[in-house]
């Protein structure tokens, strides 16, 4: 864990300063578009957090173990984190760039629509405690994560002001190395934070279950 | 009695007819959620068509009015069966059958309020709605049942929360989102005078959002009868 914290810092560190400082200007956008370099791994993180929860929702579901419960529950923290994060930086990013600080693409929408239902997911969690609000939010994790899909799709399908993907393509990243680099760093610095709060929750969650267990059997 | 005779008759399906038989029976003489989704879809239809009212506006209300009620109506068919489905459950009866008995009758109640509704859109909004009905029939109907779909997933969710009429909206509008767009889409390309041809692109989104969130409550279906 200590190790993980380090990691995490130092990556930060490496991540950020190279971002910020080192890394090539882009031509057109300038200096704003190093929001990239937040911006993306936020995404990821996003991704992993809600795939996550999915996975720990479903296997929930189906053997009603409450580590996964736990899982699916900490990682919806996590994933409304990084949603939030995604849409400020985009939004951040946006106002300079394209002029303004929202517009109805369908990728944008999408994920403003993925904040709420994760939201709800948290909500859920907070009106309906016990094994009956649990599984209603483990439900609400797995339709969710059918809207990921949508949102991807959506990107490509529609017209769109947001960029098309411009690294995870079939074709292959259309950035060039020296941005790849720190992109890269940042991504995994960004990881290791998730990692750390992910451990860390998961640890409280663990511990109040145990003492919620012990009070009730006493 | 009923139940056993669906057992007799050895199905799903039989089961399904008799519990949306009892559900549409039970409507009839109390006709209780029709007016709970009919009378704020028709307040909600009033006062957006008091503002601004024509062609151009009338597919967003239309859809913004069927998701609110169906948000509102919703949350109801769960809470009036007495006891919370434990006769339900306590009968012999799959619990698929259940599922979509209580979408089907979830689905026919959109379908009044969407039938009743559209008059008065077509006389405050802009009256191609009345010329168009036929090419309109396959959104209304496909958005319909989307919204039916996820409203019955999530209402036997939620069934047991506290605050529920707050919480079904919160949680079914940003799933239907993908639908709603399809639907205004492909509503407004119909009003504009195209073929039902052009829009086959919202049709087959709609199509598919559908199929999927079906196959979810099929799948889920323990989760959603069962305590």
């Amino acid at each position: 864990m200590r190790l993980l914290l380090i990691s995490a810092g130092l990556l930060m560190i490496v991540g950020m300063t190279w971002a910020l400082a080192l890394a090539p200007d882009e031509a057109i956008q300038g200096f704003p578009q190093r929001i990239m370099y937040v911006h993306v791994p936020s995404v990821l993180m996003t991704y992993l957090a809600l795939g996550l929860c999915f996975v720990g929702s479903a296997l929930f579901l189906w053997r009603g173990d409450r580590r996964w419960d736990r899982l699916a529950h900490v990682c919806g923290e996590l994933g409304v984190l990084f949603v939030t994060m995604t849409l400020a930086t985009g939004t951040i990013w946006g106002r300079p760039v394209w002029g303004t600080w929202w517009t109805w693409d369908a990728r944008l929408t999408t994920t403003l629509m993925l904040w709420f239902i994760y939201v709800g997911y948290l909500v859920v969690r907070a009106w309906a405690p016990g094994t009956r609000g649990a599984r209603a939010a483990a439900v609400i994790g797995v339709i969710g994560i059918l809207d990921l899909p949508l949102i991807h799709w959506s990107a490509i399908l529609l017209r769109t002001l947001h960029p098309q993907p411009t690294v995870f393509r079939p074709e292959g990243p259309a950035l060039p190395a020296s941005m790849l680099a720190p992109l890269g760093v940042n991504v995994a610095a960004f990881l290791a934070i998730f990692l750390v709060l992910l451990f860390l929750r998961l640890r409280q969650e663990r511990t109040l279950d145990r003492l919620v267990t012990m009070v009730e059997g006493a | 009695m009923a139940v056993f005779e669906a057992r007799r008759a050895g199905g799903t399906f039989t089961t399904l007819l008799l519990i949306l038989a009892k559900d549409l029976r039970v409507e009839w003489r109390t006709r209780e959620i029709v007016t709970s989704m009919g009378l704020p879809a028709l307040l909600l239809v009033i006062v957006l068509g008091a503002g601004h009212a024509d062609a151009a506006s009338a597919p967003t209300a239309m859809w913004v009015t069927y998701a609110f009620s169906a948000a509102l109506g919703f949350a109801r068919t769960f809470a009036l069966e007495r006891g919370g489905l434990s006769a339900l459950r306590l009968a012999p009866v799959d619990g698929a059958a259940v599922v979509l008995a209580k979408t089907a009758s979830n689905w026919l109640t959109l379908l009044i309020v969407q039938l009743v509704s559209l008059p008065v859109f077509g006389a405050l909004f802009t009256e191609q709605i009345w010329t168009r009905v036929g090419a309109l029939a396959l959104p209304l109907l496909l958005g319909g049942l989307a919204l039916a779909v996820v409203g019955t997933l999530l209402g036997a969710l939620i069934m047991q929360t506290r605050l529920r009429e707050v919480l079904l909206p919160l949680l079914m509008l940003p799933v239907m989102l993908p639908a709603l767009i399809a639907a205004v889409g492909a509503t407004t390309a119909i009003l504009d005078g195209q073929p039902v041809r052009a829009v086959s692109a919202q049709l087959q989104l709609l199509l598919a959002f559908d199929i999927l969130f079906a196959a979810t409550s099929l799948l889920l279906f323990d989760v959603i009868v069962e305590e």
